[in-house]
């Protein structure tokens, strides 16, 4: 088998970044990566505003470990695998649910939402309390379990760094999105889940890839475009998409950042600022926070990648997604539409149009990407020798920060003008790659 | 059979038929102007959303949103749609319960059978509730809500494979 360093050629000074295809394909490299990756990084989970009372939980995975995370009683979020300490028993039933006491199924031993076992069914008649004490009964939690702004992350080694250090870079570009909401975000009603027959690393790359808007979602813009002829009073103000910006790249202010530990941002300006959603807040944010990086807010559309395997997107709506690898071929992809709380009516009509628009499996856009990732994996399985060349950009990359970046006030490991740049994602292969090497 | 129930089989079934021989502007004229298309999300593991200016929905087109689906197709130019799967919807169970806000209230249950030569076939079903008005063109569409009861959606949707 040839290990993981060798599938990235990654030569700083020969100008070369290359990635084998067999990444995307060798069933040795997909079982490393689940030990490797998803065993040990931290992975996102769900938001708080998901699980805003005591009892509600949603049950999830980290790498193939069914977890569940509830509020508790004395409000505080834990995380535990979704396991009843008798006999392993998953304890949920449901992908969500509200239940300030958990019964096995099985069985009938109880638990509370602090993950106290409240209840061993017969167990006074048929155990010594020493027996009890001796089988551990209460739930186990995770590792390690945390938030940032309420986006709630999990991870299954004891060792790894807090979680503020592994988000690291990608942070003040998380706050861009949270700081629009003054009274925090929330998830709205509305689930979807789709498998793609691809490898997850494709998912990875294409969620940062500016390079493959101008083409693949051409049809989204004209699509778009021809419905607003259709109905040029019904999509005007919010409702008003920015179609034109994904035909016009030329003119458009854009850029690409690796911004460490795995982490990638692709950015550019809006076309139409103005009929975004959180455009009405704008004076309100002037007033909070330096222009730069209310300009950031609300006229760059963002793209942040977090490895290995979550999207925080902001641009013409607002976008979570995560995809979670079933195996080398086959990935699961969730989505949910993440919007500021106490949004007026009309932001908050158009901020669900534009998501279903673009970000759902029924949109004009998504199952565009899948396809086309479907067919790079396809295309992976062809060649033995085949690599794909990931230096567009090389040319224009520059060390640390550029003009954008520094009216933020951030330092990207490096820039690149032009999101139509694949340098970005040096960050996620660099992270790969080291992770999964000995 | 009632001539109410009748006349719903005769449009739901028509409906179908365009879709299944690729007939959009027939299809699309079986709508009415105003006419909406909801396709709700699920909300949690047995139920949907339901209000679609707060929650968000897998569809919910206008007239002028259909009709962008049609450009979509025909203008060859996306990849989960060229090549076109051929399909074939299985329209059953069709009962009417009577009027309502002016339209005939139909449901009816789905099933529609896909078959992509990348892919190979598929199978996904649902329930349809349609609100029905009869116009100076006969019988018509006004609103169409689609519950798709696949989760963990393989392949993509669109208004012609549910």
């Amino acid at each position: 088998m040839t290990s993981a360093q060798e599938l990235v050629d990654d030569r700083e000074g020969e100008n070369i970044f290359r990635v084998h295809r067999s990444a995307f394909t060798d069933p040795a490299i997909f079982d490393q990566e689940m030990a490797e990756i998803f065993g040990r990084t931290w992975l996102y989970l769900c938001h708080e505003s998901q699980i805003a009372k005591h009892g509600d939980y949603v049950a999830t995975q980290i790498g193939t470990q069914p977890v569940f995370v509830i509020r508790g009683s004395d409000d505080d979020i834990r995380c535990f695998y979704d396991v009843c300490s008798h006999r392993g028993s998953r304890l949920t039933g449901r992908t969500s649910g509200s239940a300030k006491t958990l019964t096995c199924r099985y069985h009938g031993w109880c638990f509370n939402a602090e993950g106290a076992c409240t209840l061993v069914r017969g167990g006074d008649e048929a155990y010594r309390p020493e027996d009890l004490d001796r089988m551990d009964t209460n739930l186990r939690p995770i590792e390690k379990f945390g938030s940032y702004k309420g986006f709630l992350f999990g991870c299954l080694d004891a060792d790894a760094p807090p979680l503020d250090e592994f988000l690291g870079g990608a942070m003040p570009f998380i706050d861009l999105m949270t700081d629009q909401a003054p009274d925090g975000m929330e998830i709205l009603r509305g689930e979807s889940r789709y498998m793609m027959e691809a490898n997850w690393k494709l998912q990875t790359e294409n969620s940062t890839d500016g390079y493959h808007v101008a083409t693949v979602h051409r049809n989204f813009a004209t699509t778009v475009g021809y419905r607003e002829t259709l109905a040029p009073e019904g999509d005007s103000g919010m409702a008003k998409t920015e179609a034109s910006r994904i035909l016009s790249l030329e003119k458009i202010n854009s850029g690409g950042y690796d911004v460490g530990n795995g982490h990638m941002i692709n950015w550019a300006d809006r076309g139409n600022p103005e009929a975004g959603p959180s455009w009405p807040q704008r004076e309100a944010l002037l007033q909070r926070y330096p222009a730069g990086k209310v300009k950031w807010m609300l006229e760059r559309g963002r793209t942040v990648t977090v490895f290995p395997n979550l999207l925080l997107n902001d641009v013409a709506s607002s976008c979570i997604r995560v995809w979670r690898p079933i195996s080398a071929e086959l990935t699961e992809i969730e989505t949910w539409c993440i919007a500021p709380k106490n949004e007026a009516p009309e932001a908050r009509r158009a901020r669900i149009r534009k998501y279903e628009d673009f970000f759902f499996p029924a949109s004009l856009a998504v199952p565009d990407d899948v396809r086309a990732m479907e067919g790079a994996q396809i295309g992976s399985e062809a060649l033995e020798d085949g690599w794909n060349d990931l230096a567009l950009g090389h040319k224009t990359l520059v060390d640390g920060a550029d003009d954008a970046a520094k009216e933020l006030g951030v330092t990207p490991l490096n820039s690149n003008p032009g999101r139509e740049v694949e340098t970005p994602f040096f960050a996620f292969w660099r992270e790969w790659a080291a992770r999964l090497s000995p | 059979m009632t001539d109410a129930r009748a006349a719903a089989e005769g449009l739901l079934y028509r409906e179908a038929w365009c879709l299944d021989n690729k007939c959009w502007e027939d299809w699309l004229a079986l709508y009415t102007e105003d006419a909406v298309y909801w396709a709700p999300a699920m909300d949690g593991d047995e139920g949907w959303t339901d209000d679609p200016d707060k929650d968000v929905s897998l569809m919910y087109m206008d007239k002028a949103g259909l009709e962008a689906r049609i450009f979509r197709i025909e203008g060859h130019d996306s990849y989960a749609t060229d090549p076109l799967p051929h399909t074939a919807h299985l329209v059953t169970n069709v009962l009417v319960h009577g009027e309502q806000d002016g339209l005939t209230r139909v449901t009816a249950t789905w099933m529609v059978r896909t078959y992509a030569r990348v892919r190979g076939g598929s199978v996904r079903g649902g329930l349809y509730e349609y609100g029905l008005r009869e116009t100076a063109d006969g019988l018509r569409i006004a609103t169409k809500k689609i519950f798709i009861h696949d989760d963990r959606i393989v392949g993509p949707i669109d208004v012609y494979n549910v």
